[in-house]
């Protein structure tokens, strides 16, 4: 089967020179990368797996050595990032130039790894610096005057005569005026024509894998100036859980065959570990029927842009695609094959699975239908598709399970899991058939219907003690506040030492209480196995 | 059913999980404040985190601490946070209450790939079969020892609780004593009664 395409358009544009040790190096003045033109000192995003909020730099140099494409990228700094040695006001949508030598000047990064354009304008009162119109300025994504040089971490609005071994002219505002589209103006072509390249109209997304899915909702991924807008307009940069934008989860993709399912990019895992604003961007997308052509799809978003810019405001730009994409494809591969093969008769109408919606909502709402179940008494190896198949194979239903455990207070000899069936029939027979008798390795399961209530996390810590009545001045206000983020081993001078060590001395009697308990259960349970195959001889 | 090109490449699925396995540490009882980056930031001094995974409650109860899956780089620095914690009492978010961390296990893990070669067989048993009352009665006993577990950790957290405060009493305390010692030297008492006494204060 045709897996996801995962090929995202790319091609070189002008030849530079070749270099190298071995002039095995070819360098390029440009290139185009999702029918978005680079061409070289033009700012880019880049994302870094793990990072929400994007990098900002200039491309330097562009090269292919061994089939391998790099760029070098001069980094740009947000204000937070030198927080520490900035003075004085910060204008809007600043940032900081890097100059200096030492880390964090610049770094080669695949090619891959650029996320879109963006525009910076240099407003530097330099004689060097072609000064931009108010208008230029006022469109551009961010601004920058001043350089932050890495080896001494010092801010100067002097420009020097050369950074990372070019000169800075270069690295100033281009001869001719940027031709920089309005976000709004996205009706245009969705075509980024190849020469305009400088204006960053909306390139499609990475993760357009492949045209088709794209989904008509996909409000926040397609117009990736938009998103852009978006990110400059909303200072205050919330980093968002990973998952949240990865535009590929929001393709409710009814029609178009599984092959490049969406299924696959289903990122499970953010799931679980943050999922309340995904949560909502999930809702808004279901409604949205499929259309499969993404060009009218587009058009149609952009009049819905607005409304969900709103709706999404402080989104980030979606993350890199390709990196995470294959982390959620790694997630996704072990529940999706094992079904998929199995279930190809009745893949069409298995629709529910093709919404990307978090593993939570999955249960809350299974709950209300009555469709959840839960099992307990399993093997704790089993992983959710050896549940789900054996689920399949016992019942003749098909479900979606997880094993779900606390590893600090779960017994360890009872695996416990949730599914979610089809229907409320299918939860109910299943659950009647499981209770009267099924044994899995020698262990009867047991099941019951429905979630289980458990109390929202609250946000003190038993243990978290804190000094009252004492007048503490604006200062140490701020300071008690980074103290949440301040972690150390404890020396013994201290008095948190003693508390600490208290708390240490408990843990590790609750630990041995644990493990004698189960050691109990454990042993219960063998005595029991060993009489029921006792009867079973001697029943034979 | 499987060819044997799925068994190869889930097997090889399964190998890596195992590897990434190796290189994760579990922390235990940590604030439900602590975010991912306070988790690099603490963990930087020792290694390098390439990801965290904070463990969704859905089974206790119980107001329980957060927890989390960390993968580090390589197995040798999971090796090295865990000893690091274990020996000392290590703090992340600066209270007195240290993390518990351990090496992570292949079932702590929500997401992981099926074990190759896991017994999965099944058998229905009705009411008349042998077995039927001994399955029973196992089922019962599976409970009990469900509903014992619950009553141990709620057991546990109220020990948690004692001890929290007494902390903060005993802290309470100190800080008072503290807070009394600086008024009397802020407001020059503490000159007077020197006098008083003939005791000289730069001692």
């Amino acid at each position: 089967m045709d897996g996801s395409n995962e090929q995202i358009q790319f091609s070189w544009g002008k030849l530079r020179g070749k270099g190298g040790v071995k002039m095995d190096t070819q360098f390029y003045e440009s290139f185009t990368l999702d029918n978005v033109k680079y061409s070289l000192y033009d700012c880019v995003y880049l994302f870094k797996h793990g990072d929400p909020e994007p990098y900002i730099g200039k491309i330097l140099k562009i090269w292919e050595q061994n089939r391998s494409k790099k760029v070098k990228i001069l980094w740009f700094f947000l204000p937070k990032e030198i927080q520490k040695y900035l003075r004085g006001s910060v204008v809007e949508n600043e940032i900081f130039l890097a100059s200096g030598d030492g880390i964090g000047l610049a770094d080669i990064n695949p090619l891959e790894a650029v996320a879109g354009k963006c525009t910076v304008i240099c407003i530097s009162k330099d004689e060097r610096n072609r000064q931009p119109s108010p208008q230029e300025q006022a469109m551009a994504d961010y601004i920058f005057y001043r350089v932050f040089d890495v080896k001494n971490c010092t801010l100067s609005d002097q420009l020097p005569d050369k950074i990372a071994g070019l000169e800075v002219k270069v690295l100033l505002n281009p001869k001719d005026e940027l031709v920089i589209s309005s976000p709004n103006a996205v009706n245009v072509p969705l075509n980024p024509n190849a020469d305009d390249g400088l204006a960053a109209t909306a390139p499609p997304p990475h993760s357009a894998v492949k045209e088709e899915n794209e989904s008509p909702d996909a409000a926040v991924p397609l117009s990736h100036p938009a998103a852009k807008e978006v990110a400059a307009k909303l200072p205050a940069r919330v980093p968002l859980s990973q998952s949240v934008v990865s535009k590929e989860e929001q393709k409710p993709v009814a029609v178009i065959p599984i092959s490049e399912s969406v299924i696959k990019k289903e990122d499970k895992k953010s799931a679980a570990a943050i999922s309340l604003s995904q949560s909502a961007i999930k809702e808004e997308e279901k409604p949205v029927a499929s259309t499969p052509h993404p060009r009218s799809a587009v058009v149609e978003n952009n009049a819905k842009y607005t409304q969900s810019q709103n709706a999404h405001g402080g989104e980030r730009p979606p993350k890199k695609l390709k990196l995470s994409q294959e982390a959620t494809v790694k997630n996704m591969i072990p529940a999706v094959t094992e079904t998929r093969p199995l279930e190809l008769p009745s893949r069409q109408a298995d629709r529910s699975k093709w919404f990307k919606i978090s593993w939570d909502d999955k249960l809350r709402r299974a709950d209300e239908q009555g469709t959840l179940v839960y099992i307990q008494n399993l093997d704790i190896h089993f992983a959710a598709a050896d549940i789900e198949e054996l689920i399949r194979e016992a019942l003749q239903l098909s479900c979606t399970a997880k094993p779900i455990n606390h590893p600090t207070y779960d017994d360890p000899n009872n695996g416990k899991a949730y599914a979610i069936f089809r229907t409320k029939n299918d939860a109910d027979s299943a659950i009647s058939k499981i209770n009267s008798g099924l044994v899995v390795g020698g262990r009867p399961l047991y099941c019951s219907k429905g979630l289980l209530k458990v109390p929202k996390s609250s946000g003190t810590f038993v243990g978290h003690l804190s000094l009252h009545n004492i007048k503490i001045g604006q200062k140490q206000r701020e300071e008690q506040k980074k103290a949440v983020s301040t972690s150390h081993c404890s020396q013994p001078n201290t008095i948190e030492y003693d508390l600490a060590l208290d708390w240490m001395l408990l843990r590790a009697k609750q630990e041995k209480k644990f493990e004698i308990l189960h050691k109990h259960h454990k042993d219960g349970r063998k005595g029991f196995a060993s009489i029921g195959s006792k009867t079973a001889k001697a029943g034979n | 059913m499987e060819t044997s090109k799925e068994k190869a490449s889930k097997d090889k699925e399964y190998a890596d999980f195992e590897e990434k396995v190796k290189r994760t540490i579990y922390i235990d009882h940590l604030s439900p404040q602590v975010t991912t980056p306070v988790i690099k930031a603490a963990l930087a001094q020792c290694a390098n985190v390439t990801n965290v995974e904070f463990i969704v409650n859905y089974t206790i109860p119980y107001d329980i601490p957060s927890a989390a899956l960390v993968e580090l780089d390589d197995e040798m620095q999971a090796k090295a946070a865990v000893e690091l914690m274990t020996d000392f009492p290590f703090i992340i978010g600066g209270m007195p209450r240290p993390v518990h961390a351990t090496h992570a296990k292949a079932e702590m893990f929500r997401d992981r790939p099926p074990c190759p070669g896991l017994r999965k067989d099944f058998r229905w048993i009705k009411q008349g079969d042998g077995e039927y009352e001994v399955m029973r009665k196992l089922k019962n006993l599976a409970k009990r020892h469900e509903s014992e577990n619950m009553a141990l950790i709620k057991n546990l957290l109220d020990e948690e609780k004692e001890l929290a405060k007494q902390q903060q009493e005993a802290l309470n305390g100190n800080g008072k004593k503290y807070e009394m010692l600086e008024d009397v030297v802020s407001d020059g008492t503490i000159r007077k009664l020197a006098h008083h006494y003939g005791v000289r204060l730069d001692d």
